[in-house]
This record gives C-alpha cells, structure tokens and sequence, in this order.
C-alpha cells in the first residue's frame, strides 16, 4: 500500500516536473530568442529565425502587417508587447537596465525622457535617416541617445455636440476649466502612468508657473476633475465624444484626435464632434531606443532604421494619430484636413523637467490623488 | 550520551550552512544593501514629508483596528470549539481557517466583490477584509490553548461559587493572556505589512507602507524614495518582534492537552443558540466573499454569462500566467522543503543552533515580502550578478518567504520524536545518516507534505515580491489577476475574479492537504503556539 502511493506520488512529481519544464522551455526560448543568443545566431544566414520584441505603450496600434515588409527585407520577425501606459514602461525600463524585457521600447516623450536618459536605458545609435528627421526633436537628444519617431501636441478636447446640445461656450484656456460651468466635466489621466497626462501636467506647469500649479489643481480638484489611471479610460471609457459614450464631455487627449473621430465614424458626419482648445497644446515628442543590453543590437538597429522609414512612418497618422518625425513622409489628405497643428504650444525646457520632475509628480500626487 | 550530543551537534552545525547561505544572499544581502544605500545616497528630506507621516500613521491605526476586530471575531469561534462538542465542529474549524491561506490578492478580490463601489477605497474595507484575514488563525491560536485549560479548573471555580464572569477574569483570562498576546503581535505584523489587500481595496488616498514602496519604486520611479521607506518599515517591524520575544521567552512552558476534554455537550437552549449563531456566523463569514468571486466572475452588467470563463480557457496569456505560477510553485516547494528539512533537523540535533535556526526563519518575515522583491531587484542588477531577468528569482524569493512557515510546519513533528528512538538506533549501529533516514524521515513524511503544501499555496498568491520581479514573459497569476482589475472593461473583470476563483480552489484544496496530513493535535501545536 505505501509502495504504491510511493510510487503513484513519485509518477506524479516527475509528471508534473516534465510538465512545468516545458513550459519553462517555452518561454526561456522566447526570453532565448531575444536575450540569450549565442553569437552564432548573430552572423547571416542563421538556421533559427530571429524575433525582435518591440515594447510599447497599450495604445501602440499601428497598421496589423506593417512589419511585413522589415520580415521580408531583413529575415527578422518582429514581436509587439504591450506594456502598459509609458510612465510605467520607462519606470520598469530604468529598473532593468542593462537587462532588459526586450530590444526596442516605443514611446519615452520629451517630457519623461529625463528619466530614461538618466538611467542609461538605451544605447546610442544614429539611424542613417536622420538627415530627415524633424530638427526640433532631434535638438532634444543631441548625441542620438535615442531616435524621435513622431510628434504631437498634448491638449484638451472637447464634444462639440453636448456643448452646443446645452448652450455652453466651451472652455478653451486652461484657466477656463476652473470656472463652475464647467463642474466636474473634466476626466484626465493621471500623470504617474501616463505621457499624455504628464504632458498636461506639463502644460498647466508652463502656463501657471512652478509656484501657481498647485492651486490651479486644487481649483480643478475642487471643480470636480475626474483623475484616472491612463489615457485608454479617459478617451474610451470616461469621454463622451468617443466610442464609449461617458459622461465627460472634456478630456486630455491629443491634437489629433478630433480627425480620429471624424475619419473612423461611419457614416462620417458633416462636422467635427470633436474640437481641440488651440490654446490649451503641450508639444509632445515620442522616441524609440535601443535597450541597453540587448543582445541583438545590429537587427535592433535595423529596426529603428525601418521605424524612422517612409513607409512606417506614413502609416502613423492613421493609427497612431501622431505626426510623422520623417520629413518626408506624405500626409493622408484627411488628416491635413480634419487636423490642427497649434502654432505656438506650451513647452518647458527639458533640463528643467530633468531636475523637478520627480518632485513635481510626489507634489501632484500629494495634491491631488491623495 | 554526551558523544552523541557531540556527533548530533556537529552534523546540527553542518546542516544550517545550506539553509544560512540562502538566507544570507536572498534575504540578508539585499536588505543590507537597501539600509547601506540609504545611509549613504538618499536624502532623509522624504521622512519629513507630511505625507509619509500620514501613511506611517494610517498604516499603524489600521493595523491595531483590524486586529481588535479580528480577535473579536474570533473570541466567540474559540469560545464554542475550545468548550463545547457539536455538530459541525471540524467544519467550522477547517472553514475559518481557509482566509488565513488566501492569497492576499484573492482576498483584496473578493471584498471588491461583496461590498459596493462606494465602499472600494476606505479604510473600512480595508479593516473589514483585514479581519476576515486574521480571524480564523486567532481562532485556531486562542481556542488550541483554551483547550489545554483543564475543565477541572473550571468546575472547581464554579464549585466555589463563580459566576461565569469571575469565572472567566480569574481562570481563563490569566491563562489566555500570553496566547492572545502573541497572536495578536502576529495579526498585528500581517496587517501592518499587508501588501495584496491595499492594493485592491487601497488605492492612492489609503496607502500603507508597503503599497507606498511599491508606487514609488515602480510607478513614480522614485527608488531612494521606496528604500527609505522599507527601512523604516524593517525597523518598526523588527523592534516589534525584538520586544515581543522579550515577552515571549518568559513562558515557554509547553502544555499538553488534559486527559479529559473540556468539550462539553451542549446542554441549554440558550447555549445551543450562542453556540449555532457563533458557528453560522463565522461559517458565513468565511464563505461569502468566495462566493462573491464565483458570482462575480459569471456576470456582468448585462446579466449571466460565461465569457470570462470561456476567454480565460482559450487566452495564450493566460494559459501562460497559469503555467508559470504552477511552475514556480513548484519550484518554490522543492527549494523550501529542502530547506526547511536541513533547518528543522538542526533545531532538534541542537539547543544552540535551535535559536540561531528561529532567527534565522524569522529574517523573511520581519522584512517584508516587498522589501525582499525591491532588495533582489537592487542588489543583483550588476553583471556580472545580474539575476534580475533569471527565472529562478521568483522561485527563490518565493521560497525564503515561504521558508518560515514550512519550518514550524516540520520542527514540531520531528520535536516529537523521543531521543530514545535514536539513540536505540545508534545503539545498534546506525550512523547518522541511516537513523535519519530509518527513524526521522517516515515519522516526518506527512509533515512534509503538508509544508510542501503550505509552500505552494504560499507561491501561487505571492504578490509583494512578484510585483518587483515578475517580466514580461513570466506574469504569475496574481499580477494577471491586478492588471485585469486596473483595466476598465465587464469581460475583463470577469476574467479577473474568474482567476480569483481557480486561486481560491487551488488554496482550499491546498488547505484540506494540509489538514489531512498535519499532524493536528494540540501538543503538536503548542509548539507553535508560543
């Protein structure tokens, strides 16, 4: 009796060990396919495909098969994770430093990329388009610590239907979103996790001073702003003008959002329901980077050369809705159309952010979310 | 006889050095690394904010509240199984003692589900969740030494003319005292550094220590920030322990139970009532926010329906979040089981190296399970020890946070064994190795089981370190289940309480392991008891 439950518990341990150490296998070789390489796997010609893992914000979305063509032309596959908002990316980036979750990470903005460079979580590369990259955000990493791949401008939007339904002037200053009209209308995403909501943080920072911003958040806090934790619930859950039909009908999104809307609906509606308060715009740069310690460095490079290509960077203002960093790229007709690229944003000096950005975000946390 | 204490005493010393150099590096290491950084980088300007006096404050009220509430909760579930037999009883006593085992997650979980939205961030849900925690193991703790009390005690009382009040202030309480105070430095420390709880029922306006390191660590990118606060957090928690094993030493005297039980039958309609609302109560309890899970992870907002369920069958990561945690407890059990044998071992070869093993397995709890996962993530991030990525992290962190409980779960059952068995043993020529094997190992077997089972249920809802240590493609099912709750959406967070609910079957089945396989006598529990 006690040979057999021996027996039977000894089947089950060895059961259960071959088990787990496929799996184990399984997903060592995904970490092998990135990390661990011999340098076999790096010369030409190599009998196992090589597979590049590209870490982004939730919101990466760009066209399903746009790799394709980086496939075929270089042989590299290319694998997408989605790593939360981009606060929380760089966070865990500059924690793995030197080993990191993946080869190429999508989505530091000029406002956090303080933060990356200080901890050395990329490694230097100029990418052979960088004659036609837009100079302003080539100004902001002058010794190619990483590669800028769009640009944006971080501002309010509002639904232009709930405001004309009821007969509001909608806001467009900052300073508007304080007034008792518009009580708890606002939704925003908190500027922890959240490059949009940093930038706006940003923003207010610019507008009222690095002695006014507190009590403009407080005035909004006491308003009725609605905080969140990432810019996916605040445009597609908590605001009306989109998809999700919320309830507030004022929200921290992009410049281009507005054609977003009008380009996707179906039918398309003769006006914009959405509009941008010129007056309210944070410049937002996004960069994309070679992970310091990746072990396929020359394919990563391939890769930041292929993201700063026309042909990628033609299919962002799509899906993405950003602007192009490449010159040359053309924009789709629609998106001139339907979007407004503010003359004169708000814009603090990166060095500036680098020093107090830290401090800002414990006395915003401490102001508002607590 | 004193050349065999010599020979036992070597091979005591020889067998802590595995259990001491894991500790050492996976504990002590990191920690000493946290406290020598912050003593020489960070600024000490954060201790000073308001805020962090707020959250230090909030952490310690909270604390003390829930584990008032829980020793309420759990006065009347001792008082009815320590005096009374009933129908039932092994159910309610196997029942409350479910929460205790919980994931802490699993718990956080489950009150989002049973109290309403308005109650999500307040410190009520966070005390009342707490206390369902706490309230089975304070039950099991005080009603295991009211058991030991001698109903003689009682019945000469009562013959000289108690009441039950003077009964209960003069008999009972006196010798309660020391067991209630122990299980509530015990409850107190588990709230103090609860970590998966917060983090659900928290939120930003009610944070604690422990959830504080995190966000500054992880979300604010503030590390220096998080280092300071774990060496407060160490600090206040070691001092605790300090003093209360001053206290402790005092009254080691181990009781076994009477020859005559105390349990009685239940005589009176009045005590039938007290007994049944008792026993219905904490049944009640118990079950209900695991029901909540079930219920929740089969509706939404529309109604009925098995999607999270179905979506959690046929979604790659979460076949691969399951996987990974079964792996890692896996892993965790055979790195603790072995560990803990090697540290038992030496505690009953050697009085001396008995105290240095107690302290050594108390290391993991004082430092907190966060403060282990920020260590590991700050000390081996340097090649050439840069172990962050490896996937035997986990595992390892896993292991010495369950190291604790898997040692007072053999320690007792090899106490047990009478030196004469041994010494027969040796008498006729056994060496150390082959009593071992011949005497120890069968009369332990099932005590290894149940820490091989309390190591595993300690792994897959292991929360704090994994928040650190966890990579892209090795999410446990803990930080699946968070990031399914931190996303709006009805399916998700259908899926989220539908992995909830496996977590909970895995632990409730873990459990009745445990139960079956531990020896669960109350000599045996003694030995933990003080």
């Amino acid at each position: 009796m006690n040979r057999t439950k021996t027996r039977v518990g000894l089947l089950l341990t060895v059961g259960a060990l071959i088990f787990g150490a496929c799996n184990t296998g399984r997903s060592t070789e995904r970490n092998d396919a990135t990390g661990d390489s011999t340098d076999q796997d790096q010369t030409a010609g190599s009998t196992a495909p090589v597979t590049l893992k590209l870490l982004a914000y939730d919101s990466f979305t760009p066209s399903a098969n746009i790799f394709d063509d980086f496939t075929a032309q270089t042989g590299i596959k290319v694998e997408v994770v989605l790593g939360g908002d981009a606060g929380e990316l760089v966070t865990r980036a500059a924690l793995t430093a030197g080993n990191p979750e993946a080869d190429i990470l999508w989505g530091v903005d000029n406002t956090l990329l303080s933060r990356a460079l200080t901890a050395r979580i990329f490694l230097p590369y100029e990418t052979k388009n960088i004659a036609n990259l837009d100079e302003q955000a080539q100004a902001l990493v002058p010794n190619n610590e990483a590669t800028p791949v769009d640009t944006g401008d971080v501002c309010i939007n509002y639904d232009v239907n709930w405001f004309n339904q009821r007969n509001i002037a909608p806001p467009l200053t900052l300073r508007a979103l304080t007034s008792s009209n518009y009580a708890s209308l606002l939704v925003v995403p908190s500027p922890i996790a959240s490059s949009p909501g940093l930038a706006f943080l940003l923003a207010t920072i610019a507008e009222f001073g690095e002695d006014g911003w507190g009590e403009y958040w407080k005035s909004l806090k006491q308003n009725g702003a609605l905080i969140v934790g990432d810019w996916t619930t605040a445009y597609y859950t908590e605001f009306s003008g989109s998809s999700g039909k919320g309830d507030r009908p004022i929200v921290v999104s992009y410049a281009s959002s507005p054609p977003a809307e009008m380009i996707f609906a179906s039918p398309r509606p003769a006006t914009a329901p959405t509009a941008v308060a010129a007056l309210t715009c944070f410049r937002q740069v996004e960069f994309a980077g070679i992970l310091r310690g990746t072990k396929r460095e020359r394919e990563a490079q391939q890769l930041i050369d292929y993201l700063t290509d026309v042909k990628f960077q033609e299919d962002l203002p799509l899906t993405l809705f950003v602007y192009p960093a490449n010159n040359k790229a053309k924009l789709p007709d629609d998106f001139v159309r339907y979007s407004l690229r503010p003359e004169s944003p708000l814009q603090l000096d990166p060095d500036l952010i680098a020093r107090n950005l830290l401090m800002w975000l414990d006395q915003f946390t401490n102001i508002v979310l607590r | 006889m004193s050349q065999a204490r010599t020979k036992y005493s070597n091979t005591a010393k020889l067998l802590t050095v595995l259990p001491t150099i894991f500790v050492l590096v996976f504990v002590i290491a990191p920690v000493a690394n946290i406290f020598g950084k912050t003593f020489r980088d960070v600024s000490l300007s954060l201790l000073r904010s308001g805020t962090i006096h707020e959250i230090i404050w909030f952490t310690t009220w909270q604390a003390l509240v829930s584990t008032v509430i829980a020793l309420a909760l759990a006065a009347p579930v001792a008082f009815c199984v320590a005096n009374f037999r009933f129908y039932g009883q092994r159910l309610v006593t196997s029942l409350t003692g479910i929460p205790f085992i919980l994931p802490s997650i699993v718990v956080g979980v489950a009150f989002l589900g049973v109290l309403p939205s308005t109650l999500h961030r307040t410190a009520f849900a966070l005390i009342l969740a707490h206390a369902y925690f706490n309230f089975g193991f304070a039950a099991r703790m005080i009603g295991n030494r009211w058991l030991q009390i001698h109903p003689y005690l009682d019945d000469a009382a009562r013959t000289l003319g108690a009441s039950p009040s003077r009964l209960f202030s003069t008999i009972t309480l006196p010798i309660l005292q020391r067991s209630i105070l122990n299980t509530s430095l015990i409850v107190f420390t588990l709230c103090f550094t609860s970590y998966g709880v917060v983090r659900m029922l928290g939120g930003p306006s009610r944070s604690t220590i422990e959830t504080e390191i995190f966000f500054r660590a992880m979300q604010l990118g503030d590390v220096s920030g998080a280092m300071l606060l774990s060496v407060v957090q160490i600090l206040i928690i070691g001092s605790l322990f300090v003093v209360s094993t001053r206290f402790g030493s005092r009254d080691s005297r181990r009781a076994s139970a009477p020859t005559i039980s105390r349990q009685r039958r239940i005589d009176s309609t009045a005590k039938r009532f007290v007994v049944g609302l008792a026993s219905l109560g904490a049944i009640g309890f118990t079950t209900a926010p695991l029901l909540a899970i079930l219920i929740r992870s089969l509706r939404t907002s529309a109604g009925f329906t098995l999607e999270g369920w179905r979506s959690v069958a046929t979604s790659t990561d979460l076949w691969r979040g399951l996987s990974t945690s079964f792996v890692y407890a896996l892993g965790t059990l055979a790195i603790a089981v072995l560990l803990a044998i090697f540290a038992s071992t030496a505690t009953v070869f050697d009085e001396r190296t008995a105290a240095f093993i107690s302290v050594l397995t108390s290391l993991p709890i004082v430092v907190s399970s966060v403060s282990i996962g920020l260590g590991v993530l700050v000390t081996f991030d340097t090649p050439p020890i840069d172990w962050r990525g490896s996937q035997l992290m986990l595992p390892l962190a896993h292991a010495m946070i369950a190291l604790p409980l898997a040692v007072r779960m053999i320690t007792p059952v090899l106490q047990s064994i009478p030196a004469p068995l041994r010494q027969a043993s040796s008498v006729l020529g056994a060496n150390t190795w082959q009593t071992w094997r011949n005497i120890d190992l069968p009369i332990v077997r099932r005590s290894l089981v149940s820490a091989a089972a309390i190591s595993a249920a300690v792994s897959l809802g292991e929360f704090g370190a994994s928040s650190f240590l966890v990579r892209q493609n090795n999410e446990t099912l803990p930080i699946l289940i968070s990031r399914l709750l931190s996303r709006p959406g009805d399916i998700l967070q259908t899926q989220a309480f539908a992995l909830s609910m496996i977590l909970v079957v895995f632990s409730v089945a873990l459990i009745f392991l445990i139960d079956t396989f531990d020896d669960f006598t109350p000599t045996n529990r003694a030995a933990s008891d003080a």
